[in-house]
């Protein structure tokens, strides 16, 4: 017995008496804490107090006064923060395992997951699921509701922002994913393959916005009196151009801004996909080739069916992050100059024109077409036997 | 297995007692708020801090105020947080503005200077029931709709309405909705003005220009003399395109006149209307210049507006550009020498090497109107709709004072909105002495149009459209498609 679930091992006796002191730490840790965490100047105070009790009295009162280095009260409202997460959800487990032990023996094998699985459902109904019914909600109630806020994505300039997001999806998955593979394939054959992929993987260290800085230098323009630093422009002009503005003309800024993100993710495709081709049994490369398949053959007709799986799991993988891009759009261009997308507007909507509706009806545009390809991915690892 | 089980026992007791001890203490805290340590500070530095620099006299005529100032200190160790979009060098000036009152009250002021995205994290603070104590906003139009939206607190259920009418009667118009006020007008700036380099002028022979015409033709003199005319860049981020809108307000006050320029900014008048369209084509003159801008269009969009003035220093007594139009804000901080070397101040002055002049009328017959903007204080109503607590209430009935200014004034640096602000307060600085001067001869005076706007507009198509137009070159799109598409956008429901 003791060697299974540690509820069965208490007695009887023990959990009545944990069962309601449980509860009611739990309960004292929720309320206590919360209100603690939830008083900006709660820290201070208690380091005061905690300064009074070993006789500093002067350092209370600076911190009272607002004055004292408030560096040893930001830890120790962490140091709380942590005593009330940890503590609160190693009391509630105690608790719910001593209750559940108290019920017959074939149901708790029936309660037990869903004591496990509750906390993960609860903070994923708080932070995901409330937030999304309230956004559907705003979007058909706030600023003209339903007829207004969706309408008017069917409006001029709404259409090329829908337009610039198609193009982001084809050709930034397209591109992440068919380099990724090329590079992968001839990796696999190269003497320093470790080095050789870790400089293609390292721009994947990179978040979107310092990726999106640096590009924004190799784009910048100059006028034609002036010395050219940034890079595309200063080869343009060396073979003999006058600088072109490159983030400012369309159609050709969107291509470039594209291209800052399959630089970021093609690192990724590609360690995936070499993983997965290293997986492709030597049995079936040595049929092949003794079969007389070409070695352009044996890439495409045999190894990428094989590692088929892998490649849609990353290319729906970067589908998701291309289809909510915002951070490249919004350091480089703001969606000026025809490079908007979707993510961009809804930011626009919400902070800078204070039209909380028609972000939100974006941002359910948005998450209706993330789902199909998230319903891929998923449908994709349960044939892989990941999602099992 | 007992063993375990009252070790079990032990702790969760252990935890439940630890936690109810720390809670316990923390709240009789704030009821004894630090009865030992405020007397005696009031007692030292009540003796020698009394003939502060910039701190108003009681009686003030508004109740927290006076209290605040009181021997007795009630509100020393309060803390008080503002939210600007002030950093640096201008988030300085208005730490000092505010440092004399704060050291003689002993409320901790405190400056959140908020460099980009100011706007947008103050919304998510209203709205995330996490409101800064008070704020500073640009846009009176978003200050009265924050208002509306029951966010702010009443200004005039604190403050004496009638003194603050009195005392901002020319902005405080901006920020009423009728019966109430949504905000204390701070800081003024005057936009109609142009920076120049004085000495090069002299040397080259040139004149300041008195009309819009004389403007153009000093303009091609330079560009005929080997140079380029204007330091014109409006690259600014997300906000790309409001300078295009303050050269676009000053014409259409300086064209269709301060009664057209009101009902453009209520939507009576529409952009594609011909007064707006004048404007316009008078504002092309300079923008499409050729040759007035090094580099064109593409320079105008695409350069950082903060470092539009450098080619003027490159070579100072041959400036590779010499006028730019931007406000009184603009100054020495901005200039390369300073910008690059934080911390030290530029070696070329106001006044003596760089010089400004009053952006010249294009219609006689509308006088010589003055484009200008300014900052409002707000006061948000604290989370969970709590009571706005006295020193908040204080320290925004001091920065209504002219003394709430006073220290930036005298750094040369702001002009107050407060009308009662003592003229010899500007006298000393040239740039303050300069826009004090054009606002006294002004004969009509224009608020931002932008900021008034319904931000959709201003703050949004307007800006985007006016830079598509610059960067194409004024042609495509046409002048009448973008006054159009800028219609089009006009919020249909308020």
């Amino acid at each position: 017995m003791a060697s299974q679930a540690g509820a069965r091992s208490m007695s009887a006796m023990t959990r009545r008496l944990v069962v309601p002191l449980g509860l009611i730490g739990a309960i004292a840790i929720i309320v206590i804490g919360g209100a603690f965490l939830a008083d900006r100047e709660g820290a201070p105070k208690l380091l005061a107090i905690i300064y009074d009790l070993i006789g500093s009295h002067d350092r209370a009162d600076e911190l009272r006064q607002g004055i004292g280095d408030t560096t040893l009260a930001k830890l120790l409202l962490g140091g709380v923060a942590l005593l009330v997460g940890v503590g609160g959800v190693w009391l509630f487990y105690i608790t719910a395992s001593a209750f559940v032990g108290m019920m017959k023996p074939n149901r708790q094998a029936r309660i037990i997951p869903w004591v496990f699985v509750l906390p993960a459902v609860a903070l994923l109904v708080v932070f995901l699921v409330y937030p999304t019914v309230a956004t559907i909600i705003t979007s058909l109630t706030v600023d003209g509701g339903f007829a207004a806020n969706y309408g008017a994505m069917f409006s001029g300039p709404m259409i090329a922002v829908f337009r610039n997001n198609l193009i982001w999806l084809v050709v930034a998955t397209g591109g992440s994913v068919f380099l990724g593979l090329i590079i992968a394939g001839l990796f696999d054959r190269v003497r320093r393959e470790a080095l050789a992929k870790t400089f293609v993987f390292l721009p994947l260290a990179i978040s979107l916005v310092g990726a999106s800085v640096i590009w924004r230098f190799v784009y910048v323009w100059r006028p034609p009196s002036q010395p050219q630093y940034g890079l595309l422009n200063a080869v343009w002009t060396g073979v003999g151009f006058d600088p072109i503005n490159w983030i400012a003309t369309p159609p050709i800024n969107t291509y470039l801004l594209i291209l800052i993100m399959i630089w970021l993710q093609t690192g990724f495709a590609m360690v995936v996909l070499s993983a997965a081709i290293k997986g492709v049994s030597i049995e079936v490369i040595e049929a092949a080739r003794l079969d007389g398949a070409s070695e352009r053959q044996l890439f495409f007709r045999v190894i990428v069916p094989i590692i088929k799986g892998s490649i849609i799991t990353v290319a729906t993988t970067i589908a998701i992050a291309v289809l909510k891009i915002f951070d490249i759009v919004y350091v480089t261009t703001q969606g000026r100059y025809d490079t908007d997308v979707v993510a961009n507007r809804m930011f626009l909507e919400m902070f800078v024109f204070f039209r909380d509706g028609r972000a939100a009806a974006l941002a359910v545009v948005l998450f209706i077409a993330v789902l199909p390809v998230m319903f891929l991915n998923l449908r994709n690892l349960r044939t892989q036997g990941i999602g099992q | 297995m007992a063993k375990r089980n009252w070790w079990l026992t032990a702790v969760v007791i252990a935890v439940v007692a630890a936690c109810g001890g720390t809670t316990a203490s923390p709240s009789p805290a704030p009821s004894n708020p630090s009865a030992s340590g405020t007397p005696s500070a009031t007692a030292t530095a009540g003796a020698t801090e009394a003939p502060a620099a910039a701190v108003p006299t009681v009686p003030t005529g508004y109740t927290e105020l006076d209290a605040a100032l009181g021997a007795d200190k009630p509100y020393a160790g309060k803390k008080v947080g503002i939210q600007t979009q002030w950093i640096s060098g201008e988030g300085a000036n208005f730490t000092a503005a505010f440092a004399d009152f704060a050291a003689a009250t002993g409320i901790v002021i405190t400056n959140e200077g908020i460099g980009a995205n100011h706007e947008q994290l103050l919304k998510t603070r209203l709205e995330g029931n996490s409101p800064p104590d008070l704020a500073m906003l640009a846009q009176p139009s978003a200050v009265v709709s924050y208002g509306q939206d029951g966010k702010l607190l009443d200004i005039a259920s604190f403050m004496d309405p009638t003194k603050v009418n009195g005392d901002f009667s020319k902005t405080i118009g901006f920020l009423t909705d009728g019966s109430h006020i949504w905000g204390v007008p701070y800081k003024v700036d005057v936009k109609s003005t142009v920076w120049y380099p004085i000495k090069a002028f002299e040397a080259k022979g040139y004149q300041v220009p008195t009309t819009y015409q004389e403007l153009l033709d000093l303009s091609d003199q330079i560009v005929t003399d080997g140079s380029h005319p204007w330091c014109l860049a409006i690259e600014s981020g997300g906000a790309t395109g409001w300078i295009a809108t303050d050269w676009l307000e000053d014409a259409v006050l300086r064209t269709a006149g301060i009664d057209a320029y009101q009902r453009w900014i209520t939507g009576d008048l529409k952009f594609n209307s011909p007064e707006i369209k004048t404007a316009m084509d008078d504002i092309a003159k300079v923008f499409f210049g050729n040759g007035y801008v090094d580099g064109g269009t593409t320079a105008i969009t695409g350069t950082d507006f903060r470092t539009a003035m450098d080619p003027m220093f490159t070579d100072f007594t041959n400036p590779g550009c010499w006028m730019q139009k931007q406000a009184t804000w603009f100054g020495p901080d901005f200039f390369p020498d300073a910008r690059n070397n934080p911390g030290t101040p530029s070696q070329y002055k106001v006044g003596t090497d760089v010089g400004i002049f009053y952006f010249p009328p294009i219609d006689a017959a509308q006088g010589k109107p003055v484009l200008g903007a300014g900052d409002t204080l707000l006061v948000p109503v604290p989370a969970n709709g709590g009571e706005v607590r006295p020193e908040v209430k204080a320290v925004a009935e001091f920065l209504s004072l002219p003394e709430g200014t006073e220290n930036w004034i005298r750094a040369g640096s702001a002009i107050s909105a407060n009308e009662k602000t003592p003229a010899e307060w500007y006298a000393g600085a040239y740039k303050l002495k300069v826009a004090n001067d054009m606002l006294t001869n002004a004969t009509s005076f224009g608020f931002d149009a932008s900021d008034l706007m319904p931000t959709v507009v201003g703050s949004g198509s307007e800006w985007e459209l006016l830079t598509q137009w610059i960067n194409g070159g004024g042609t495509s799109p046409t002048t009448e498609d973008v006054l159009s598409q800028i219609d089009a956008s006009w919020p249909t429901t308020p």
